[in-house]
């Protein structure tokens, strides 16, 4: 208390205030006074009284003695003030000018003792007081300065409170605020008046409060003493901020109550900053380690929401023509009432330049509205607001420069929107549409790729492809299917031995080698065993392809199985042969029919020359009776011939189109012959005829008047081409089921050239002395048209002037037939 | 056979028959013989050719289709040694083509078989006019 008077008393004296010198630090120094006007006037003064005070005793008249009181109290004011030396000097004086006047009296003794005592007691006295007041002086200087140090103190420790970036308040147990700083206020945005009424519970956000309320128990039940968290708190202005919480056990107050200190820390800009960074991390991971934008999309958009505090995004495409945005994916927390925003979203055509989305995309600058009741050109305004959806920031999806979407995302309360989120989203909107040109590149590559795959894998055409060296690197399903291998073995065995096969057809095409680098596309059929043995006709179809420098790389051989194709040109190549021959025989046929009519008419006019020539000469007359009669036998016998080769050609023709009746029946063939001897014996007399006939030879079975026209042909020409003297032999026997005719003869022979052709139609033999023998030219045709009828064949044996022997065999009559048994 | 060959009358016009068929053979020559000229005859190519070289008759009668070398291979062979000798080629080979593959092998007539009696004569006698 003595201190604080002191300092009282001090603070009402300013002229002595640098008395605080050493109290209160920070004054100014001592030194820096002007030092002398003060110490004269302060020393001058109790020599002054002193002064006075004789002055008055000597006006009065008054002894020392009397004045000593006044002295004594000079003294010990000044005490008060001075230091021990001024008190101790002001004494003596006082006590010198108690004794001069004593001495200068010249008063008694007595009284110079007196004087003397009396100035002896003086300075007794004013060195006690002043020893006095100096110690308790210096107490209360102590006192003082204990004081002053606890009132700095406080004001320090208030303005750090006040002026601290952490926000501190004290909590009762009813949850109220108590006490806040400045900074709590600023951190809540509240009015710090407000405050105090409310509790921490209610400007935590919902969800967090369960935390925060178990928590508060614990502190308070005294289980903990101290609480470190992070949460949400709702701001005045309805806003969110993230803060850090410390809330630890003040010691209680007299009252009883028990005190929590609450620390928060607004740590929304950590907070921001670390969604930022890690929201683009994560999207740039999902970018880096996405394949397509369609898988990445979902990851992209929910890294925006999850990280940012986003609660929606969207994906709008600009369309092919750039005519509209329109919605590709949209993201969203779940659970949310998104529904009708979204299907209203799917329903919206958004064009260029119109509202929020429509200028982003126009512009390519990012926009935000932190609220939307605000603004009045966002079309699903309303649907979003129903929807909880406040805030909104739209940034564009670029790719080289061109805008090809806008991401749109909204928050389902209001949001602030800070200058580095939009900047950043900038950057992930290049990013973004960088990896969508990147994934569709990607796409594109990997389906050519994939078509590329399917080709080879679907091809019917086999398709192997060979390193430079010779060896198989890969081969498609379809070469091993057509070889039966599989591709282990197909390059082990099969590989090799086709590539030979290759080779060596190649050399015969003069083609180069597989592997000596094939400049063009080029083929070559080689003959290859499948696995199981089956032979194929493979053509192989060889190119080389070069690497980036040119050089071969590998070659692409194209293998086919043109087995069938092969064999049915082979086949297509008889038919034509056989088309050509047909041909070829249709044209002689042809020209055998010319011939034909050329060889008739010839021989009928030849026939017809006679007939008219001596017709016309009988007719003019004037001829002798012999000369008619002659020439009368020569028409007869040109109109006979001409007779008989009509009968001939109509007989043949018959023949050749089916329509000669034949009567089956049985024949005896040795008696035939016999008769036909019989019957040429007597009209020619110039050949002689022998007959060898077998006669146990079985019946025939045939036509008897057609097998009587074939023997009596047969013998007739053996009589015309034989010389006077010349020998005909007929012989029969049985061979292997058949009978066996020959009509031998000793005449002319046919030469080698003509014996082809004697069954032919008007080839008669004409050369030498077989000229001028008659002829229809179409017998020996008719006679083996006869034999073959009868199931037979007819064939010539002959040597040029030694004879002629045809022979010609008919199938044997069946054992029970009538005459068979008869010869039996 | 009746006489084949027979010594050539110079002082008339001598006709060369070269026929294989009997028949237009006799009747050629009863027909010439009657017009006045004289005739000889030919059973085959080759044999026509040896009368025509060695008998020089006036003109030939030729038949075409002769055993051994045909009439026109007989008349090459007589027109080679004797360009001037003049050939009818009397056949029965009678179409047009006929009577133009004659000609170009070197006919100087052709009478088709069968033929008037009258043609042959005037034939022959326009043939006979024009040595004269």
């Amino acid at each position: 208390m003595a201190a604080s008077t002191l300092w009282n008393l001090r603070t009402f004296h300013p002229a002595r205030g640098g008395e605080v010198t050493g109290v209160s630090p920070g004054t100014l120094p001592l030194a820096a006074r002007p030092w002398w006007t003060k110490s004269l006037v302060r020393r001058a003064t109790p020599f002054a009284a002193i002064a006075a005070v004789f002055a008055v005793q000597a006006a009065a008249g008054a002894g020392p003695v009397l004045a000593f009181p006044l002295y004594l109290t000079i003294i010990l004011l000044t005490a008060l003030q001075l230091s021990r030396l001024e008190s101790l000097e002001t004494a003596v004086l006082s006590a010198i000018a108690l004794i001069i006047p004593t001495l200068v009296k010249g008063d008694p003794p007595g009284d110079v003792a007196t004087a003397m005592l009396l100035a002896l007691v003086l300075m007794v006295a004013s060195l006690a007081t002043t020893a006095v007041v100096l110690q308790v002086r210096q107490k209360a200087a102590i006192a003082q300065r204990r004081a002053d140090e606890i009132a700095a103190s406080e004001e320090r420790m208030r303005m750090m409170l006040e002026a601290a970036m952490v926000g501190l308040a004290l909590i009762g147990d009813d949850g109220k605020w108590q006490q806040v700083n400045d900074r709590l206020a600023v951190i809540l945005r509240r009015n710090r008046d407000e405050l105090p009424n409310l509790t921490l519970e209610e400007v935590t956000a919902e969800t967090d409060r369960p935390a925060l309320a178990e928590a508060l128990a614990l502190l308070r039940g005294g289980d903990i003493v101290r609480w470190e968290g992070e949460l949400t708190q709702l701001r005045g202005d309805g806003t969110r901020v993230p803060v850090s919480l410390v809330i630890s056990a003040a010691p209680g107050r007299a009252s009883g109550e028990s005190l929590l200190l609450v620390q928060e820390t607004d740590i929304s800009a950590r907070k921001r900053l670390d969604g930022l960074r890690d929201c683009l991390v994560a999207i740039r991971h999902v970018i880096v380690s996405g394949f397509t934008w369609e898988q990445a999309v979902p990851q992209v958009l929910g890294s925006l929401c999850s990280y940012l505090g986003w609660d929606l995004a969207q994906f709008w495409a600009a369309d092919h023509d750039r005519q509209a945005l329109r919605v590709r994916h949209i993201w969203h927390r779940e659970p949310a009432g998104f529904e009708a925003f979204r299907e209203e979203s799917q329903a919206t055509s958004t064009p260029m330049g119109v509202g929020i989305l429509g200028r982003v995309w126009q512009s390519g600058v990012v926009a935000a509205v932190e609220d939307l009741s605000h603004v009045n050109d966002y079309s699903r305004s309303e649907i979003a607001q129903a929807a909880g959806l406040n805030s909104i920031l739209a940034f564009p999806v670029v790719d080289s420069g061109v805008v090809i979407g806008v991401i749109e995302v909204l928050a389902a309360h209001v949001r602030g929107i800070q200058d580095d989120e939009v900047t950043m989203l900038s950057t992930v909107g290049v990013e973004i549409g960088q990896f969508i040109r990147r994934s569709d590149i990607t796409q594109a590559l990997r389906r050519s790729e994939a078509d590329h795959r399917a080709i080879f894998e679907r091809s019917p055409i086999g398709i192997v492809r060979i390193s430079s060296d010779g060896e198989l690197v890969e081969s498609n399903p379809a070469v091993l299917s057509m070889l039966e291998y599989d591709f282990v073995a197909l390059r082990g065995n099969a590989w090799p031995d086709l590539l030979r096969a290759y080779d060596q057809a190649a050399a015969r095409q003069q083609l180069a080698p597989l592997l000596a680098g094939i400049p063009s596309a080029s083929s070559v059929q080689i003959r290859a065993a499948t696995a199981s043995g089956k032979w194929l006709w493979l053509q192989l179809t060889a190119t080389s392809i070069p690497d980036s420098t040119g050089r071969p790389e590998h070659v692409l051989v194209m293998i086919e199985d043109v087995t069938t194709v092969r064999e049915t040109s082979d086949q297509l190549a008889e038919a034509l042969e056989s088309q050509r021959n047909a041909n070829a025989n249709l044209e002689k046929l042809d020209h055998t029919k010319t011939e034909f009519l050329s060889i008739v008419s010839h021989e009928f006019r030849t026939a017809l020359t006679g007939i008219q020539g001596f017709s016309e000469l009988i007719r003019d007359g004037g001829l002798e009776t012999e000369e008619v009669r002659a020439y009368g036998g020569y028409i007869f016998n040109d109109a006979d011939r001409i007779n008989r080769l009509i009968g001939d050609m109509l007989d043949l023709d018959r023949m050749e189109s089916g329509r000669m009746s034949m009567r089956s029946g049985d024949v005896d063939i040795n008696e035939v012959l016999s008769e036909a001897i019989t019957r040429s014996s007597t009209s020619v007399a110039s050949v002689d005829f022998e007959s060898d006939l077998d006669p146990r030879l079985p019946i025939v079975a045939g036509d008897r008047d057609r097998l009587i026209q074939v023997v009596s042909n047969l013998v007739n020409n053996a009589v015309k081409y034989s010389p006077d003297g010349g020998k005909v032999t007929l012989s029969t026997r049985t061979e292997d089921g058949f009978a066996l005719i020959s009509v031998a003869d000793t005449g002319l022979g046919i030469p080698p050239d003509e014996i082809g052709h004697v069954f032919e139609r008007f080839r008669r033999v004409r050369s030498g002395a077989a000229q001028s023998i008659p002829g229809t030219g179409l017998g020996l045709t008719i006679v083996k048209q006869i034999v073959e009828m009868h199931g037979g064949k007819i064939w010539v044996e002959s040597a040029v002037g030694h004879g002629s022997a045809f022979h010609f065999t008919i199938p044997l009559a069946a054992e029970d037939s009538p005459l068979q048994r008869r010869h039996a | 056979m009746p006489e084949t060959v027979s010594p050539a009358d110079a002082s008339k016009f001598t006709v060369l028959v070269a026929d294989d068929n009997d028949v237009a053979q006799r009747l050629c020559k009863r027909v010439l013989e009657k017009a006045g000229y004289n005739v000889i005859v030919a059973m085959d190519g080759l044999q026509a050719v040896d009368v025509a070289l060695s008998q020089r008759p006036s003109m030939i009668l030729m038949d075409v289709a002769m055993p051994g070398i045909d009439g026109l291979e007989a008349m090459r062979r007589i027109k080679a040694e004797i360009p001037a000798m003049p050939i009818v080629i009397a056949s029965a080979h009678s179409m047009a083509s006929d009577t133009d593959r004659f000609l170009a092998a070197g006919a100087d007539k052709v009478l088709s078989k069968p033929f008037r009696l009258a043609d042959l004569v005037a034939i022959v006698g326009q043939l006979a006019a024009d040595k004269k």
